[in-house]
C-alpha cells in the first residue's frame, strides 16, 4: 500500500519535475513552426493581429492587450523591458523582477487554477508551460491566451530569446521598444563574442544547480550561454538538459571554475572546499568558485545578457572588468 | 532442490534437535553471504564512472595502512575519488542495505505480515516531509556544521511511528492490525503533506524528488555517524531475539503462554528496527523493496527460522545494494540514477525467479 502511495507521488513528482526544467529555462516547448514574427515596417501594430505561439497554436489578438497575466517570469521581464508593464495586471509568484512586478496580482503558473485566472479578467494570458490543455480551457472562455515556451535549443538560444521579446512587443505594441531592446543585448552579446573571438578553447566549468550535484547540460538554455563563453561543460555526454552528475565524475573531469547557481541552498565557496575528496579539484585550488543568481543565468528574458557578462567576467578576469 | 530441504524449514522439530541441526547448517551459508558481500564491495570499490584501474585502487586502498607508500605516484584526483567518495559510498550502501534487511525481516517477525516492509507505520513517510520540509524552506542546508536534511528526515520518520504506536495503543496491548492501519493513515497524511510542499514550491521539485527516490551521490566518511550509532545498538539486540521471534510466529496467545512478554518485545523490537531504519532512511533517502524483498530471498533460500534469517537478511541486504549502487552510477554515466529504481527494476525479477524455483520445489 505504500508502494502505492509512492507510485503516486513518484508520478506527480516527475510531472512536477518537467515543468520545472521548462520553468529553468530549458526548451520544453515544440519546434516553433514560423514562430520568428515578420518584422512589421510601421510602429503601429495593425489589430487583429494572428501570431502563431512556441507550441504552434494559432493566436488571434483582436486589439491592444490592457489586461496582462503574465505566467511566466522570463515574459514579465520582457513585458517591463520594452514599457509594457502598465498593461500587466498579474503575474505568477516567481516573477520577481522587476521590483515593480510583484504589485501585481499573484497567480500560480505550476499549478494554474482556471477560474483563478479567469478572475482577474485578463484580456491576454500568456503561459511559459501549460500543464493540461490550459490553455485551450482558457480560449474557450473567451480569454486570448498564448503559450510562449521557452527557449529552443542552443545555440540559438539568445537569437531565440531576441524573437521573443519581438513577438511580445508586436502583441502589445512595442514595437520599437523591443526592436530597441533587442539591438542594446546583440550589441553586448556581439562585444563579448569579439573579446574571446581569439579562444580557442575556454576552462572547464562546472554549473551546480543544486546542492544533490544536478548541473546545466549543453542541451540546457544556461548550456547555450557557456557555448557562447566557449567554456568546456563536464556536463557533456549526459544527454539531458539537466543531469544529476556522479561526484566522482566531477572529480575526475576536474573543472576549473565552478558556478553556484544554488546560494539559496545555503551553497558557497566555503561549502564546496569543504567537500571530502574536492580539494585537489582545479577550481578549488584556483580559488575560482563563483555565485550566481539562478534568476538571471535561467530565464531566458532580457537579464540573460546580464548573465553572460557576469559568467564571461567569472570565465575570463584577465579579459574582462 | 538440495537448498530448500535444509532443516530449518523442516516442520516442528525438538527444540534441541534444531538448534543442532543450526549449528551444522548456519556456517556455511554465513560464509557464503560473507563471501558474496566481500564481492559485491570489492566490485563497488573497483568499478566506478571513472576510469581508474583496479590495481590503482588496491594500492590507493592498501596505501592506508601505516608505513605502506603505495600510491604516492598515483594522481592525487584517484586518490580522492577512491578514498573521499567511492569507499564511503559502498561502505554506506552496504549499511543502509544491511539495516533495510534486518528491518524488514523484524517487521514481518513482528506483524507476521508477509507484505511488511520497514517503511509500513510511517518511517519513510514522515521522513520523507522532513526532508521535504527542509528542503523547500528557506533555511540553509547545515546550521553551525549540522545538515539539517538529515536530521529532519530522522525525527520526521521517528515521530510518523510514534504517532501510529500511541494511535494504536488500547490500554496495554498494540494489537498489530491496528497499528498496521494507523500507520498506513500516518503515512498517507504525511505523504500528501509531502506532496502539497512540493507542489507549491515547484523550484525545488527536482531536489526534493532526488531525496524521496534514494541514492548514495553525496556519501562521505562523516555521514556513518549518522548511521552507525543507531544500527550497532539496534541490530545487536533485534539478533538477539530470533529465538523469541521464532515463538511469536506461532500464535501472541501461545507465546504469551510459553513465557514471552508479547507487548515488550513488540514494542522493544519495533522500536529498535525503526530507530534504525529512520537513521537508514536520513542519510540515503527511500529506497524501496529492499526491506521487502531480502527477507522473503532468504526465507526462500534458506527458510524460516529467524535466528538465521536475521543475520542472514544483513548480509544479503548489504550485498544487494551495493550492487544496485554500483549500477545506479554506472549505467547512466556520468549521470545518476536513484538507486530505488534499480532496486525495484532487477530485485523483482531475482525474487521472481525464487518464487518459480520454490514451486518447484514444493511439487
Amino acid at each position: 500500500m505504500t508502494s502505492l502511495v509512492q507510485r503516486g507521488l513518484l508520478l506527480l513528482a516527475l510531472v512536477l519535475a518537467l515543468a520545472a526544467a521548462v520553468a529553468c529555462g530549458e526548451g520544453g516547448g515544440e519546434p516553433t513552426p514560423g514562430a520568428s514574427p515578420t518584422v512589421l515596417g510601421a510602429v503601429q501594430v495593425p489589430y487583429p493581429l494572428t501570431i502563431v505561439d512556441t507550441v504552434g497554436r494559432e493566436v488571434i489578438i483582436e486589439a491592444q492587450p490592457q489586461r496582462i497575466a503574465s505566467l511566466s517570469p522570463a515574459a514579465t521581464e520582457s513585458l517591463f523591458a520594452i514599457g509594457a508593464g502598465d498593461q500587466v495586471i498579474a503575474v505568477d509568484k516567481f516573477s520577481n523582477y522587476p521590483q515593480e512586478a510583484t504589485t501585481r496580482q499573484q497567480l500560480d503558473a505550476y499549478e494554474p487554477n482556471l477560474e483563478a485566472i479567469a478572475g482577474v479578467q485578463p484580456d491576454l494570458v500568456l503561459l511559459f508551460y501549460d500543464p493540461g490543455e490550459l490553455a485551450d480551457s482558457l480560449e474557450r472562455l473567451g480569454i486570448t491566451t498564448a503559450v510562449l515556451g521557452s527557449v529552443e535549443e542552443t545555440p540559438e538560444s539568445v537569437e531565440a530569446v531576441f524573437d521573443q521579446i519581438r513577438l511580445l512587443g508586436q502583441m502589445t505594441d512595442h514595437v520599437q521598444e523591443a526592436e530597441d531592446l533587442v539591438a542594446d543585448m546583440q550589441a553586448r552579446v556581439d562585444a563579448i563574442e569579439k573579446a574571446l573571438a581569439d579562444v580557442e578553447q575556454g576552462p572547464r566549468i562546472f554549473h551546480e544547480v543544486d546542492a544533490t550535484l544536478y548541473t546545466a547540460g549543453p542541451e540546457s538554455f544556461v548550456g547555450g550561454l557557456y557555448k557562447i563563453l566557449k567554456a568546456q561543460n563536464i556536463a557533456a555526454g549526459a544527454g539531458q538538459p539537466f543531469p544529476q552528475l556522479t561526484q566522482e565524475v566531477i572529480i575526475e573531469r576536474d573543472p576549473e571554475v565552478i558556478i553556484l547557481a544554488d546560494g539559496a541552498y545555503g551553497e558557497s565557496p566555503d561549502t564546496v572546499k569543504a567537500r571530502p575528496g574536492w580539494g585537489n579539484v582545479s577550481a578549488v585550488r584556483g580559488d575560482r568558485i563563483f555565485v550566481i543568481d539562478p534568476d538571471i543565468v535561467s530565464r531566458p528574458g532580457p537579464r540573460c545578457v546580464e548573465a553572460l557578462e557576469t559568467l564571461a567576467e567569472y570565465l575570463y578576469p584577465e579579459r574582462f572588468e | 532442490m538440495k537448498l530448500f530441504g535444509s532443516a530449518a524449514r523442516a516442520e516442528p522439530l525438538p527444540e534441541a534437535a534444531l538448534g543442532a541441526l543450526l549449528g551444522r547448517a548456519l556456517w556455511p551459508r554465513l560464509a557464503l553471504g560473507l563471501a558474496a558481500l566481500l564481492g559485491a564491495a570489492v566490485l563497488g570499490a573497483a568499478i566506478g564512472p571513472a576510469d581508474i584501474p583496479a590495481d590503482a585502487v588496491a594500492r590507493i586502498i592498501l596505501s592506508r595502512l601505516p608505513g605502506v607508500g603505495l600510491a604516492d605516484s598515483l594522481p592525487r584526483s584517484w586518490q580522492d575519488i577512491v578514498w573521499e567518495i567511492r569507499l564511503p559510498r559502498v561502505v554506506i550502501a552496504g549499511l543502509v542495505g544491511a539495516t533495510l534487511g534486518l528491518s524488514g525481516a523484524t517487521y514481518q517477525a513482528v506483524f507476521r505480515n508477509p507484505l511488511a516492509d520497514p517503511y509500513l507505520i510511517g518511517v519513510a513517510a514522515g521522513a520523507g516531509l522532513g526532508a521535504t520540509a527542509v528542503i523547500v524552506s528557506p533555511l540553509d542546508a547545515s546550521v553551525g556544521g549540522v545538515s539539517l536534511v538529515p536530521l529532519a528526515a530522522f525525527g520526521g520518520g521517528l515521530i510518523a511511528v510514534a504517532l501510529a504506536y500511541g494511535v494504536a495503543r488500547v490500554g496495554r496491548t498494540v494489537p498489530t492490525v491496528t497499528l498496521i492501519l494507523a500507520g498506513v493513515v500516518i503515512s498517507s497524511i504525511a505523504t500528501s503533506a509531502t506532496s502539497f510542499l512540493m507542489v507549491t514550491n515547484g523550484q525545488r521539485v527536482l531536489t526534493t524528488l532526488t531525496w524521496l527516490l534514494g541514492g548514495f551521490n553525496l556519501s562521505e566518511w562523516s555521514k556513518l555517524w549518522w548511521v552507525l550509532p543507531y544500527v550497532l545498538p539496534a541490530a545487536a539486540i533485534i539478533l538477539l531475539y530470533g529465538r523469541i521471534l521464532n515463538v511469536l510466529q506461532l500464535d501472541e496467545e501461545q507465546a504469551q503462554q510459553l513465557g514471552v512478554n508479547v507487548e515488550r518485545v513488540k514494542l522493544l523490537l519495533l522500536g529498535a528496527a525503526s530507530l534504525a531504519t529512520a537513521a537508514a532512511v536520513s542519510v540515503s533517502g527511500i529506497i524501496g523493496f529492499v526491506g521487502l524483498i531480502v527477507p522473503h530471498a532468504v526465507r526462500l533460500l534458506w527458510g524460516p527460522d529467524y535466528r538465521q534469517l536475521l543475520p542472514m537478511s544483513m548480509i544479503l541486504g548489504a550485498t544487494f545494494l551495493i550492487l544496485a549502487d554500483l549500477l545506479a552510477r554506472t549505467v547512466n554515466s556520468p549521470s545518476e540514477v536513484p538507486v530505488g529504481i534499480i532496486t525495484a527494476f532487477c530485485g523483482a525479477p531475482f525474487f521472481l525467479y525464487l518464487l518459480r524455483l520454490r514451486q518447484r520445489a514444493v511439487f
